[in-house]
């Protein structure tokens, strides 16, 4: 389905203000405002690195597409709480894996498969996170079916990225393309630093109020790494690298010129395995040594805590409306795709014989790795799957293929093309769960195509969710006078001549 | 049996290092047929000690000499008493299949993907499957002394069991790591376990001796009986044989990484030297007290 | 602050400022060599195998000119190079984004594009040198304004400007020892207004002295004129406040007090020289000092990101 356009090609009865400001601002408009999105982001280095043919990589802006995306509040509404709900089960999930087991004992998830994860991390069992909060940010992708029913097509609770281009992609529009704007009244999202910052301090192990926060980059070589800048500067907090952090007694300390000085909350933006060699991968010397140490110890938060990949594992996903059911005592309000494990030998066989129809993903990549489509998939590429599948089964999983729904894109010869969608929100998860409005959109730019990553080719798109009413434009404040005042001695004219008597008085003796 | 354990490294730095973090998994557990009546840890320079249980129940000590240094001593004395294991269940193959046995074997039944796919473990595979999986055990652990040398040197501590399939040559850890694979390729479960051996014979001979941290394994055998519990049997590959109560058990995991009885980095360009001794001595020997002292 | 990005922050400074600099001489050059021209003193141009040897501009066995000046100002392989500056500039920026302003980044990183494949259409001829120094010197100003409007005054603030300072007073140290080295002979009498309209200095020379701007007067005012900002006083003095707005404890840290004895010495320096007194002995002693004071700089401030070393 087109969500802009209905099936007769007239433009649905949301759309309409947007398809008639398109129309006035024409092919020329269009493609002027594109060669401008292209200065501004080079000027900034928001750039992306792409592997063409061949594995050569090389930069370009990052692909905003100038059609924006369109969400009635009623369904926003629906996705928001049906996220919300996720996110609450998946956190569940993860303190219970680590505790409990309970829903292991109850026999609703096999503790083989959460043994299994490459993810589970058996160095963070039976620690506590501040406030029972693990799953702090998230990013869930969501994509609509052929009748526009929403899915879950994905979770991730590591270090899910991309918000960074939410907000870009806000405040180019705004810039570039301001009259598009003008029919809706488009729900804010600017504010998502603030939430984010605020779930951060509200984790931090110390009741002061002036908790210190950093972010944690890998470094100016990290494909994401304008993200955690973005983040760091939009917060006010420090970026900082593992060189900059050092843990004595159990503490962790920032190297700063004035000495060591605690921090409270990492936000991190690596993985498990890099975070402490002590804890983790004994033979990676990346990372602070002893930070665990001091995670277990109550002294430091870590956003999102370690070992929170156990529940966005691609086979455990199968699981999360069972979690919904069983910790939350609810129905799902997001569905799955259906989703098949092929440990199950029956499974595997049907799965098997009907290559041609699925996608199959391995459970322990992300970012569109070592996925096959099987209705694009080549003869010679099926006949392999079907060899690696049989040899591994537990490592791959199979699903139904979701035809993703389309939004117009202006393509290179400056006319509009329907292209497939998907959605990422992001999910701040502290005192309660936060969702800004829409997220992250990214669209496959080639005809047809269903691979939107943008490190695979796809773009992305500006997502507004429209606000309930309109609400009441404020007055805008008028400029205030702004000549300069005149000089205090001009103020009373002219010159005027004026003699004084000389009255020189004597001595007053 | 009753013994005193110390377990004495110490570590000369080529100049001064700071930032030393240590883990230390080395406290007698405490199991049905051992119980550790007595533990101290000593660390030189003086460091603050914290403890607890990791995933595996294991005792983890940790600690810290942050202050420039260039010698480290740690310092375990120990005193465990054991008893001999209650003789190990003979249930048929048949039993691995059992809710019961899935349920108790965990994890530790799944195979071990990092480990290389070498045609060599195909043939050990089939040469040790005998009739029942105890009898499997026995023989696993008389075929491996057998067919590889102990040879301190051949391997390292990181090494796979391919290293160990080439080289013929390894030590405890590497014949631990082989048996475990081989075990769950028949779907036996098994898990590495951490600990201490004394090796003189039980009838007496030395009161006190020097020793190593020994590894070996125990298997989850099925019950001989419908319906029984299964239970895990300790077998020691280096040695031919199951253990008896002359091994002194610290923890068990997955592999050697779960239970390294000294885990540390620290922060220095200096190399590191490193003297460890184990010394063991009986004090349930009329006169063993005297030589413990 | 991070003990890392204040370093990064004082590196930014020094290669902002090498490069207004250098982009400064390259256009003292170009200058005298059309005076020398007009002046038909042969063979002699300001600055040839000095200023250009002192930038890393000329082999021994190279001809300068033209194509030295080019080597100078757009060559990214030569360290010394105006294109180098503001590459390395943009690199350490590219690793404080979050510290610096947005529109801060984005002035340095346009300044890299600009420069970058050889510049703008015109910059191969033969005054090219001279345009893309004059570029240069109008986006380093546009960068040291967009820093001071929108940057916080704080530690990040303090160690930037210090980076910067410290060039300058470097910069204007050197070109004062190669271009007025005797300052006795009437050449470089006629250098001396080519330099001071160089660093951008000639028009404060006249409002704040009587004299003519002759070499020894010049070589005065770019030394000891407290009210000049790029004079080596006026550096050392602002260095002297950055350092003790960013230090902990100032009363006992190594660098404010070198600086601060330095500050002291210039202008003891300045009240009992003589006029006409010679200046390269000064001149020495200061980039010397100031050498020192980087040391101490990265002693006291950088170290805690560094000295521990590697883990094993």
């Amino acid at each position: 389905m087109d969500e802009l356009f209905e099936p007769d090609g007239t433009p649905r009865a949301v759309a309409r203000p947007l398809v008639d400001a398109l129309e006035r601002l024409g092919h020329d408009g269009l493609m002027d405002a594109g060669r401008r999105r292209d200065a501004i982001f080079v000027a900034q280095a928001i750039t992306f690195e792409t592997t063409g043919e061949g594995g050569a990589t090389h930069e370009r802006p990052f692909p905003l597409d100038l059609v924006p995306r369109i969400l009635a509040a009623s369904e926003w509404d629906s996705i928001k709480h049906g996220l919300a709900q996720r996110i609450r089960a998946l956190n569940h999930f993860v303190d219970d894996v680590y505790h409990g087991r309970e829903i292991v004992r109850q026999g609703l998830v096999p503790w083989r498969l959460v043994a299994s994860c490459p993810h589970f991390e058996r160095a963070v069992h039976d620690i506590h996170p501040p406030g029972g909060v693990y799953t702090h940010v998230a990013g869930c992708d969501l994509v609509r079916d052929r009748d526009g029913t929403w899915r879950v097509l994905e979770d991730n609770v590591r270090v899910p990225s991309g918000v960074s281009y939410v907000l870009e992609n806000r405040a180019a529009m705004a810039r570039l393309v301001p009259e598009l704007f003008a029919r809706y009244a488009v729900r804010p999202i600017e504010h998502y630093p603030q939430i984010l910052l605020r779930a951060l301090r509200a984790m931090a192990p110390s009741a002061a109020s002036d908790a210190t926060v950093v972010v944690w980059t890998p470094g100016p070589a990290n494909p994401a790494y304008f993200e955690h800048a973005f983040l760091a500067r939009q917060m006010g907090v420090e970026l900082v690298e593992a060189s900059d952090l050092v843990v004595r007694d159990d503490m962790l300390y920032l190297r700063t010129t004035r000495g060591l000085e605690r921090a409270h909350t990492v936000y991190r933006r690596l993985d498990d395995a890099f975070i402490d060699p002590l804890a983790f991968r004994p033979d990676s010397l990346l990372g602070v040594p002893g930070l665990i140490r001091a995670y277990r110890a109550g002294n430091v938060a870590i956003a999102n805590a370690p070992g929170t990949g156990v529940a966005d594992d691609k086979a455990i996903y199968r699981f999360v409306p069972e979690m919904i059911r069983f910790y939350l005592s609810e129905e799902p309000i997001l569905q799955n795709v259906e989703t098949y494990l092929l440990s199950d030998p029956e499974v595997l066989e049907h799965v098997l014989e009907h290559l041609d129809t699925l996608v199959i993903k391995p459970t322990g990549e992300s970012g569109g790795r070592g996925v096959m489509i099987g209705p694009d998939a080549e003869e010679s590429e099926i006949v392999r799957m079907r060899g690696v599948l049989t040899a591994e089964p537990d490592r791959w999983i199979a699903q139904d293929l979701v035809e993703l729904s389309t939004v117009p894109t202006l393509g290179s010869d400056g006319a509009l093309h329907p292209r497939h969608v998907d959605l990422r929100p992001f999910a701040v998860f502290g005192e309660r769960v936060d969702i800004i409005p829409g997220g992250l959109t990214r669209v496959a730019l080639e005809e047809g195509s269903l691979i939107v990553n943008s490190s695979r080719g796809g773009g992305s798109k500006d997502t507004w969710v429209l606000a309930d009413g309109v609400e009441p434009e404020a007055p805008v404040p008028t400029l205030a006078d702004t000549a300069a005042p005149e000089l205090p001695d001009l103020r009373f004219g002219q010159w005027n001549d004026q003699q004084q008597q000389q009255q020189q008085q004597g001595p007053s003796d | 049996m009753h013994f005193t354990i110390r377990y004495l490294s110490e570590y000369r730095y080529g100049g001064p290092v700071t930032d030393n973090l240590n883990a230390l998994r080395v406290r007698p557990a405490a199991t049905l047929c051992q119980q550790c009546d007595e533990f101290q840890t000593r660390i030189a320079p003086e460091a603050r000690m914290t403890r607890h249980l990791d995933y595996f129940g294991t005792e983890v000590q940790e600690f810290a000499v942050v202050a420039p240094h260039d010698e480290l001593t740690i310092d375990v004395r120990a005193r465990a008493i054991t008893r001999a294991p209650s003789p190990p269940p003979d249930g048929t193959w048949g039993g691995l299949q059992s809710r019961a046995y899935l349920d108790a074997a965990g994890e530790y039944v799944l195979p071990w993907k990092d480990q290389p796919a070498t045609p060599g473990l195909d043939q050990l595979q089939e040469r040790i499957r005998a009739e029942s999986p105890l009898q499997t055990l026995r023989l696993l652990c008389q075929e491996i002394p057998q067919r590889f040398e102990y040879r301190r040197g051949a391997t390292y501590v990181s090494s796979d069991v391919g290293h160990l399939l080439e080289t013929g040559a390894g030590v405890c850890q590497d014949f631990a790591h082989l048996a475990i694979v081989l075990l769950r390729r028949h779907g036996i479960a098994a898990r590495y376990v951490s600990g201490y051996l004394w090796a003189a014979s039980t009838d007496g001979g030395a009161k006190s001796m020097e020793v190593d941290t020994h590894a070996w394994l125990e298997a989850l055998l099925p019950s001989a009986e419908p319906g029984g519990e299964p239970g895990w049997v300790s077998a020691d590959p280096t040695n031919s044989g199951l253990a008896d109560e002359s091994y002194v058990k610290i923890g068990h995991g997955r592999f050697y990484s779960d239970v390294p009885p000294v885990k540390g980095i620290y922060r220095g360009t200096a190399r590191s030297e490193l003297s460890a001794t184990v010394t063991m001595a009986r004090l349930d020997l009329a006169d063993s007290a005297l030589a413990a002292a | 602050m991070l003990a890392r990005i204040a370093r990064e922050l004082y590196w930014l400074g020094r290669n902002l400022a090498r490069a207004e600099f250098t982009a400064r001489a390259v256009e003292a050059v170009f200058q005298s060599e059309l005076h020398g021209a007009i002046d038909s003193v042969p063979s002699v141009s300001f600055g040839a195998g000095g200023l250009l040897t002192m930038l890393g501009a000329v082999d021994e066995n190279q001809p300068a000119g033209t194509e030295a000046l080019a080597h100078l100002t757009l060559d990214g392989d030569r360290p010394g190079s105006m294109l180098a500056s503001v590459e390395r500039a943009r690199d350490g920026a590219s690793t404080v984004r979050d510290v610096i302003s947005a529109e801060m980044w984005e002035a340095i990183n346009i300044t890299a594009l600009g420069l970058r494949g050889g510049g703008q259409p015109g910059w191969a001829a033969a005054a090219g040198p001279y345009l893309s120094s004059q570029y240069v010197k109008e986006r380093t100003s546009l960068i040291w304004g967009v820093a001071g409007r929108s940057m916080l005054r704080d530690e990040a603030k303090c160690f930037l400007d210090a980076g910067g300072l410290i060039e300058v007073s470097d910069m204007v140290l050197r070109m004062l020892r190669v271009a007025l080295p005797g300052a006795d002979s009437p050449r470089a009498d006629g250098y001396a207004p080519i330099l001071l309209k160089a660093v951008g200095g000639f028009h404060a020379y006249l409002r704040a002295v009587t004299a003519p701007p002759n070499a020894h007067p010049v070589a005065r005012f770019l030394l000891f004129e407290r009210a000049y900002p790029d004079s080596v006083a006026a550096c050392v003095d602002s260095l002297h406040a950055a350092f003790t707005a960013a230090d902990s404890g100032p009363r006992n840290s190594t660098p404010v007090l070198r600086v601060s004895r330095l500050a002291a010495d210039l202008d003891f320096q300045r009240r009992t020289l003589p006029d006409g007194a010679e200046l390269t002995g000064i001149c020495e002693r200061t980039q010397q000092e100031l050498a020192r004071i980087d040391q101490d700089v990265a002693e006291r401030y950088f170290a805690g990101a560094y000295a521990a070393g590697t883990w094993n």
